[in-house]
């Protein structure tokens, strides 16, 4: 889902890099805030980075890789939850490449404020008894709507006619096929913390300070 | 559950990591974002614009699989130096 330099017009590019810039800005402020919960934010980045590496061959000829939104909004909050999505992007994009620069402000709109948003408003809404479903959602529904976002930014920043018509299908529909394997693994993760210590999970019931 | 808990995980994942890359090159790796990519016709200036040293988790000098655990070890080395620069300014 990374978007590669050349794939965005400068107002697309523009606009998303104002998008996730103003969301960084507040984010920062939230941290002295949730000063406690910070130190969360290097293992939780050094664990999805890494998981990002390992990329899953599907039948097909398609490959997916675990993104890590939905479980960092779920784990760290709203805010919070930005910064190891925050890390991992701009480590991808300026060592590897992985995410063009241009692209940057794109690839954090989807991945570290779509996708944490979305996980992490699903898992707190989540009954209780339902939290493990709930996460599995949130991770799905999460990467669905991140991929969903990714094909309008193309498809509108496109000179090609009818842009959004194969875009919009092919990123949602396939996002939503295979944020089944990002919802298992949000799943299981937020279900194995929740259960050994259940006071890391923020979407888990407290509030965010 | 202790931190360095979840250390020795991501040291587990980037151990493995060079056998899901073989995996994924066995199936033609691409992702949705290609499929798109490629109906639009859109193309991927990353290459004749690459500025980054470890273009797409390659090593200069090494072998693909070495280089992709080398490139994984660093990566997440820079990840860990700068959330804890990010934590100094905080406190």
């Amino acid at each position: 889902m990374h978007i590669p330099d050349g794939f965005l017009d400068p107002v697309t590019a523009g606009v998303t890099y104002l998008v996730s810039i103003a969301y960084a800005v507040y984010a920062f402020r939230r941290l002295r805030a949730e000063k406690g919960r910070v130190e969360l934010v290097t293992p939780l980045a050094a664990g999805i980075f890494a998981a990002q590496m390992l990329n899953w061959p599907l039948p097909g000829g398609t490959s997916l890789h675990f993104v890590g939104g939905a479980l960092s909004g779920i784990l760290l909050g709203p805010w919070l939850g930005f910064l190891p999505m925050f890390l991992v992007l701009l480590v991808q994009c300026l060592l590897f490449h992985d995410g063009g620069i241009t692209a940057l402000g794109a690839n954090l709109l989807n991945m570290a404020i779509i996708d944490v948003l979305i996980g992490y408003a699903v898992y707190k809404l989540a009954p209780q008894r339902y939290k493990v479903f709930g996460a599995f959602l949130g991770g799905w529904l999460g990467i669905t709507l991140a991929g969903l976002a990714c094909g309008v930014e193309i498809g509108v920043s496109s000179q090609l006619p009818y842009g959004l018509a194969v875009t919009v299908p092919v990123m949602a529909g396939w996002h939503a096929a295979l944020g089944v394997v990002e919802g298992a693994i949000t799943s299981a993760v937020v279900s194995y913390i929740s259960r050994r210590a259940p006071h890391l999970v923020e979407g888990g019931g407290r509030e965010a300070a | 559950m202790k931190l360095r808990k979840a250390y020795l995980v991501v040291a587990l994942l980037l151990a493995a990591s060079p056998l899901f890359l073989v995996l994924s090159d066995m199936v033609g790796y691409h992702e949705p974002l290609d499929l798109a990519a490629e109906l639009l016709g859109l193309k991927d200036a990353s290459e004749e614009v690459n500025w980054t040293p470890f273009f797409d988790y390659t090593v200069p000098g090494l072998p693909p699989a070495l280089g992709y655990v080398v490139a994984g070890a660093v990566g997440t080395a820079l990840v860990v130096i700068l959330s804890k620069v990010l934590q100094r300014m905080v406190k």
